[in-house]
């Protein structure tokens, strides 16, 4: 588990030895347990970053619209890393650009999952991790708690705990906690064209178009979205089951490839709609078809940006 | 007006009995989450909640409305969606989502009345549920409200275990008690109880911040870097404007294909680039800071002025929701210390 102090000595040695223009990580915010993105601009600003297993956001979103050519120094989980490896072979940010604390993740917390266990605690919270276990100590009290049962659902399933690409590596490297079985995926697909139709109306019916799905997710990072066009228009104003479809088919369309399911989309839906479906279903489909997985070396091209003169498919040449 | 108290075996039969003459809104638990859905049967409605995840006033000012729809075969002929005849009930509301409405007539009903909002506020009528157990991040009594405000509502509901004790605020509400025999009229003992287990509730209030003179204080720190500091984690998704109760901005746009159409008005959001940006490609709010000021001067200033009305009304939907823990009761407490 990684100790505050460590985090906070590596971001001093960062502003130390580089001319960077801030570092983004976490800090905690004076009421509630749920620890902020935070801007550390200068170097008195390290005192207030922290990591813990309640550090959830995905940071390298704040990359994506990256301009100009000043460094930039960030915090990354296993997840995350594979974000910005994407970014990276995006051209979105320079590597050189980047200084990289990665972080060895055991899983972080799912709060909808924490405050259904643990209601209406608004003090500080202190977590230990041990093994399979989460040590919470609340108002002086322990509680121990099984990682199963309060880890966002994405780390149950990690596949790469530890960071992909860093600079500097805190914690111990991690292996696999288990591979993806696409279990869900697979569950949707046996069902029959109605059944899947039934499903999906009632989950984008609820949808309120506020695109906090598209804003959070890294790799959504269009100038103008095809959301926003007026003219043409692709995608009607009105919130109703037919234009709600058509964006979510859209987006999930648009990131095949290149989404890497760090499952902010679906952590961050206000109406809980199951996006992590979809686009896992896409991730399925493009290792299957493409033997592709997104996020995992910066060597490589995006996937549609790819071609090899070998391809088994003759319609390529 | 009087008060009664009704077993809550009976509440099936008070919901039946509305059902008979009016539409029946309620809190409907669909999968995770709580939205106010029209129901035919009592049994849909859950009064097991904690916050419905959408404020009603998505039932007066749908998040989608049609204005008029037209056809073009050789003249063009226009239809107004006619209002429905029949009383709105919504069931079980949260004092502090009532109290929204009493800010939308402010805004929609001022100097130019709304007809489709005015059509639908005259005929809904509102029945609210004490919050008895505030949930994290509500803080209504900071900003003049409390967990049993029967503001802008008809009927007010309070839960007291075995039955509730029910308050009739306006003449709409008693009348909607006509012909229903499953209630009795409540004892001194009763209207004790209440009170205890309303004090309680604003007790158990855990956040607190001071509103007095917040308006000057704003205007002190406008140009203050402060803004930049929350804004900058800000990603602009429309979270904590379409689930705020208070929020009421709107776009109207034509959706026609071929020879027919209508003009729909929908939420809009502040927190969006699109929301300020002019015909000609300029950006009056250009930056994200731009936004994200203007929704707190929005609700803490501007609405002050000009209606004298605070524009929150502490229900903590944004707190909840906001996907990188942006607060607006830190935002408001911070404010103070801001230097001018």
């Amino acid at each position: 588990m990684v100790e505050i102090s460590q985090i906070q000595a590596e971001a001093r040695k960062i502003f130390d030895t580089y001319d960077v223009q801030y570092i983004l990580g976490y800090s905690n915010e004076s009421f509630g347990i749920q620890p902020v993105p935070f801007f550390a601009k200068k170097k008195p600003d390290v005192n207030h970053l922290i990591f813990s297993p309640f550090c959830v956001n995905n940071l390298t979103m704040y990359l994506k619209n990256y301009e100009g050519n000043e460094k930039i120094g960030i915090v990354v989980k296993g997840c995350d890393s594979r974000s910005l490896i994407q970014l990276i072979i995006e051209k979105r940010i320079p590597r050189e650009n980047l200084v990289i604390i990665g972080i060895s993740c055991g899983g972080v917390i799912d709060q909808k999952k924490f405050q259904t266990k643990f209601p209406d605690v608004i003090g500080s919270v202190d977590v230990v991790e041990k093994d399979d276990l989460f040590i919470f100590t609340i108002a002086g009290k322990k509680h121990q708690v099984s990682k199963k049962e309060v880890l966002l659902e994405k780390c149950i399933h990690c596949e790469y705990p530890t960071p992909l690409l860093y600079d500097v590596l805190l914690g111990e490297k991690k292996q696999p906690f288990k591979s993806e079985s696409y279990s869900d995926v697979k569950q949707i697909e046996a069902k029959s064209l109605q059944e899947k139709w039934n499903f999906w109306e009632k989950q984008f019916s609820r949808c309120i178009r506020c695109y906090a799905c598209r804003n959070i997710c890294p790799v959504c990072f269009c100038k103008e979205c095809s959301a926003e066009q007026l003219n043409p228009q692709w995608l009607r104003r009105s919130v109703t089951i037919s234009e709600n479809t058509v964006w979510h088919l859209t987006r999930a369309l648009h990131v095949a490839g290149r989404c890497t399911g760090c499952g902010e989309c679906e952590r961050v839906c206000p109406m809980s709609i199951p996006l992590m479906l979809l686009n896992k279903k896409m991730l399925k489909e493009v290792k299957d078809l493409f033997e592709y997985t997104p996020g995992i070396s910066v060597d490589a091209k995006p996937l549609l940006a790819a071609y090899k003169p070998d391809d088994p498919e003759d319609c390529i040449i | 007006m009087k008060s009664y108290t009704i077993k809550k075996d009976k509440v099936s039969d008070f919901i039946s009995h509305l059902i008979k003459k009016n539409i029946v809104w309620g809190p409907v638990k669909q999968d995770d989450t709580i939205i106010y859905k029209q129901i035919n049967t009592p049994q849909e409605i859950t009064l097991d909640f904690l916050k419905v995840k959408i404020p009603p006033k998505t039932i007066v000012f749908p998040q989608t409305e049609t204005l008029v729809r037209f056809h073009k075969e050789k003249d063009v002929t226009t239809e107004t969606p006619s209002p429905e005849k029949k009383d709105a009930i919504i069931f079980g509301v949260r004092p502090c989502d009532a109290k929204s409405f009493l800010l939308f007539d402010a805004v929609f009903k001022g100097d130019c009345e709304d007809p489709f909002y005015c059509s639908k506020r005259a005929t809904t009528i509102l029945i609210g549920l004490t919050c008895i157990n505030p949930p994290m991040n509500c803080f209504c009594s900071s900003v003049g409200g409390n967990p049993d405000d029967p503001s802008g509502l008809d009927i007010l509901l309070t839960d007291m275990t075995d039955s509730y004790y029910m308050e009739i605020i306006t003449e709409r509400g008693e009348h909607l008690l006509k012909d229903f025999i499953g209630r009795t009229e409540a004892t001194q003992q009763d209207t004790k109880k209440r009170d205890t287990i309303c004090t309680q509730a604003k007790k158990s209030i855990k956040r607190q911040v001071s509103v007095e003179r917040i308006d000057s204080i704003l205007d002190a720190i406008f140009d203050s870097p402060y803004w930049e500091t929350i804004a900058q984690r800000c990603i602009g998704c429309g979270i904590c404007t379409f689930l705020c109760p208070t929020c009421h901005c709107f776009d109207i746009q034509d959706e026609s294909s071929q020879n027919k159409g209508a003009r729909v008005r929908i939420w809009d959001s502040c927190m969006f680039s699109e929301y300020s940006c002019h015909a000609s490609g300029y950006n009056p709010r250009a930056t994200q800071m731009n936004r994200v000021r203007n929704r707190i001067y929005h609700k803490f200033n501007y609405l002050l002025k000009n209606n004298q009305v605070l524009g929150c009304v502490g229900c903590g939907r944004c707190i909840d929701e906001c996907p990188v823990h942006i607060d607006i009761v830190e935002i408001i407490k911070n404010a103070r210390g801001v230097k001018q």
